[in-house]
């Protein structure tokens, strides 16, 4: 046992540590420099890197570090290259650990909610800001366990180093077995230095969790012993996390009733439908077409939208709804036809090539076409007022404070400025969706796009959204296209139905003619369908 | 061959200082340091016939004031290992042997500890400048590298207190044993070759099992995993002495072979230093001395040749 003490506290075996942590950060730090470019070829548009990366990633995984090692450090002189030892074996494990490290990184980035990116690109996010503003800082979150592993093992990897006459802490403990035979007493004290290192690298995975935790940052009461193991909190959804989201109480919701129903006297109508004709087109789909395969979801569908109209597109799931909407601002590609939103070709060139991802996102920003999404698409590792300010000072160019003070304007609007600091995780469905919308109105889109907006709320909370949709309709004469299930919403808001059926719409005109008195046999199957499904509260 | 007594003359002979291999980054500076200490003292009482040498030099001058990086396989008792009272050095027969060599053609040298079967090839990647490690020079290996040889070979049967198995040498008697060996060892052919000639007798083959270092070797032995580890029969008597109780030497057979100074095959240049200031080493009595000095045999002393490929 004294022996056991006697070499715990040697010099010699204290100063191997020294060299086993410079191994150690050279294969991390190199690992992940050359595994975020891997990475980063492995995700690219351009087949060729990806096939690169992928090589790469299966000849470094596939073979021992022990041989890499020796390659390093006895193969490279021979081609020129002959580095020290600690390099050697630095590089070693960096191009070891860099194809392991890749896949954390693409497995992080690739978790990020689809949803979210596609929010971001509907917003004019470059794919630049996309990765650096929404898509790391949340795959960084889920990552830092796995990066704990991989420290871990590259620590314990490291002993490798010891073929290449690194003196780290094994190759010491070898050498002094060999003097002093003594084995069992040093190996036990080299085990027992490898445990401390590996723990204070546990200990510092907890802090960088702890750290990055947002519900912290938002000052709740997250401790960081909540992290120890032997703790059973779940943090997800810690208790007191959800008490305070259900205890914050709705103030009342006076603001969100004031406006009447749209005022619906036949000359009413008949004096705004001519006020909107004579109007500019905003938006002009011609003859669009497109296929999944064999499956047509547009058939040479044409729209015209004028400034100011609001049209409801109606229609059975699958009739194209949804694929139109991504198609006026170019989240898709389509086979035929054309898209003009404010008489430009979004997404294509002046000589009618299709623009690269970067300038269509800054094409998308500066036309103005703003998009809301059935499922919210709210970032989530942002507040409801960061959910609104970020984007304007990332694609607008707007200063810190123009965008929160813009931000906080619209949460009132949307009656949310009790919540302006509030994860999406702590909103309600319906409250996500105002956050969601006041996002989409803060560049002051020309042209605003609703995908089912309340199609995924629970009914009790549908009313809420409709009425902040109504109220753009009536107070700012917002040009909207909502694709909606909520046939009475669509009388009161819209100008103007049109109803999809095979990628075509079969039937078009003013809301309240055609809903009450459709032509199609289809339009009235599918209305007589909805009518008797119609939830009672759906609309107030 | 039967047991000699090896003689325990101990004597105090100044020695050059052994530097354990640094840190790449502290290299330049224990070079400057070396060559610091190059330029107060050239010569040491120890290296006798400073004329000689100095005439060396004159006629090598390529490496004197240089530091040469000397890769070993630390792990051999009495030849090369760090120094248990300061792990920073490395201590044995080798080591001051080739201090001495270098002490006569002006350089110093530092040490790169690698594993057995890696000598070679760090040497032949450029990573070392020379070997002085007790590798035996045989010619297979000398397609490699170079050697100039400059001791005889004894091996030593290393087995467990008793002998159980009745071992007594790399023959018959080993046929169904399981002996330990370091990777690369010239003995481990010689067992192979056994196999075919156990089964020719209708007895079972014996094992090879290899491990990268001396000290596992033992540990095999201790453990009850192998029967024996045929070794340089010093190593063997070293083994015996830290573990009185539980191992013991069943012999020590002679093995056709010499211990020789690796070097690069690509420097016949300094191949032919290292020899003629191993000649002046020898002459000085140095040799025999450190022999003494480290407890090992004296008929171990070999006057020094050259074995090449070719």
């Amino acid at each position: 046992m004294s022996l056991f003490f006697h070499y715990l506290s040697m010099p010699y075996l204290l100063e191997g540590i020294e060299l086993t942590l410079e191994v150690t950060a050279l294969g991390l730090g190199g690992g992940l420099i050359l595994g975020l470019i891997l990475a980063g070829m492995q995700l690219s548009r351009f087949w060729l890197l990806a096939a690169i990366a992928r090589a790469y990633t299966v000849i470094f995984r596939g073979t021992p570090l022990i041989l890499q090692m020796v390659f390093a450090y006895d193969a490279l002189p021979h081609i020129g290259i002959k580095l020290p030892a600690v390099l050697a074996a630095g590089l070693a494990l960096a191009c070891n650990e860099a194809p392991f490290i890749a896949e954390m990184l693409r497995a992080g980035v690739l978790g990020v909610d689809r949803g979210q990116v596609t929010a971001g690109q509907a917003l004019g996010m470059t794919p630049r800001i996309l990765m650096w503003r929404v898509i790391a800082p949340q795959a960084i979150r889920t990552m830092i366990p796995a990066f704990g592993n991989e420290a871990v093992s590259a620590l314990k990897n490291s002993s490798l180093a010891s073929v290449v006459a690194v003196q780290e802490l094994t190759l010491r403990s070898t050498q002094l077995a060999s003097s002093t035979f003594d084995f069992f007493s040093i190996f036990f004290a080299s085990g027992l230095l490898y445990l401390v290192l590996t723990f204070a690298i546990s200990a510092i995975q907890l802090f960088v969790e702890w750290l990055l935790d947002l519900d912290r940052a938002k000052g709740r009461q997250r401790k960081l012993a909540d992290y120890l193991p032997w703790r059973r909190v779940d943090l997800g959804t810690k208790l007191e996390l959800a008490a305070i989201a259900v205890d914050d109480p709705e103030p009342a919701p006076a603001e969100l009733t004031a406006t009447p129903p749209l005022a619906l006297t036949r000359e009413e109508r008949t004096r705004r439908a001519a006020t909107i004709a004579r109007n500019n087109i905003a938006v002009e789909a011609r003859d669009l077409t497109k296929r999944y395969g064999a499956q047509k979801v547009l058939d040479g569908l044409d729209l015209t939208v004028r400034v100011g109209e609001v049209v409801a597109l109606l229609g059975p799931s699958g009739s194209g709804k949804s694929t139109l909407l991504r198609c006026i601002n170019h989240l898709e590609n389509w086979d035929a036809g054309t898209v003009r939103v404010g008489g430009r070709r979004l997404g294509f060139g002046e000589n009618g090539k299709p623009l690269s991802p970067r300038d269509l996102a800054n094409e998308r920003a500066s036309v103005g076409v703003g998009m809301v999404f059935q499922q919210f698409n709210l970032f989530a590792h942002l507040s409801a007022r960061e959910n609104i300010a970020g984007p304007l000072r990332w694609v607008h160019g707007m200063t810190r404070i123009d965008a929160e003070r813009r931000a906080t304007e619209l949460l009132d609007r949307v009656g949310l400025s009790h919540r302006a600091d509030a994860l999406p995780r702590h909103l309600s469905g319906g409250q996500q969706q105002r956050v969601a919308i006041a996002r989409a109105l803060a560049p002051n889109p020309s042209v605003l796009l609703l995908d089912e907006p309340t199609s995924a709320l629970d009914p009790e909370l549908v009313s809420e959204v409709l009425e902040v949709i109504r109220r753009l309709a009536i107070d700012d004469g917002l040009t909207m296209i909502i694709s909606t299930h909520q046939i009475r919403f669509a009388d009161e808001v819209a100008d103007r139905v049109a109803f999809l059926s095979g990628g075509a719409i079969i039937e078009e005109g003013p809301a309240h003619e055609v809903l009450t008195n459709p032509r199609n046999p289809l339009t009235a199957r599918f209305l007589s369908v909805m009518e008797a499904d119609k939830i009672p509260e759906a609309v107030r | 061959m039967e047991r000699r007594v090896l003689p325990q003359i101990r004597r105090n002979v100044r020695r050059g200082i052994a530097r354990a291999a640094l840190p790449w980054r502290k290299v330049a500076l224990g070079a400057a340091i070396a060559l610091g200490v190059l330029a107060a003292a050239p010569l040491s009482a120890q290296a006798a016939a400073p004329a000689a040498c100095a005439a060396l030099q004159e006629k090598y001058p390529d490496w004197k004031g240089k530091t040469l990086v000397n890769a070993i396989n630390p792990h051999t008792p009495g030849y090369e290992t760090i120094d248990p009272k300061d792990p920073s050095k490395y201590i044995g027969f080798d080591i001051d042997l080739g201090e001495a060599i270098g002490e006569c053609l002006g350089f110093k040298l530092t040490y790169k500890p690698v594993t057995f079967a890696a000598l070679l090839t760090t040497l032949a990647a450029g990573q070392a400048d020379i070997v002085i490690s007790d590798i035996y020079a045989t010619k297979e290996r000398a397609k490699a590298a170079d050697f100039i040889t400059y001791s005889k070979v004894f091996d030593g049967v290393l087995v467990a207190k008793g002998n159980p198995k009745g071992i007594n040498g790399i023959n018959m008697s080993m046929c169904g044993a399981a002996a330990a060996e370091n990777t690369g060892y010239v003995e481990v052919p010689l067992i192979q070759a056994l196999m075919p000639e156990c089964k020719k007798a209708g007895k079972p083959e014996p094992t090879v099992q290899l491990y990268d270092n001396n000290a596992n070797c033992i540990q095999a032995i201790l453990a009850g995993r192998a029967d024996t580890y045929v070794n340089d029969v010093n190593t063997v008597d070293s083994a015996v002495k830290a573990y009185p109780d539980k191992l013991e030497k069943a012999i020590a057979v002679t093995i056709p072979y010499s211990v020789g100074i690796a070097v690069p095959k690509d420097k016949p240049k300094f191949r032919d230093a290292v020899l003629a200031a191993l000649i002046e080493v020898q002459k000085a009595g140095t040799h025999m001395e450190l022999l003494k000095k480290h407890g090992l045999d004296v008929n171990n002393f070999k006057e020094p040749d050259i074995l090449t490929a070719d």
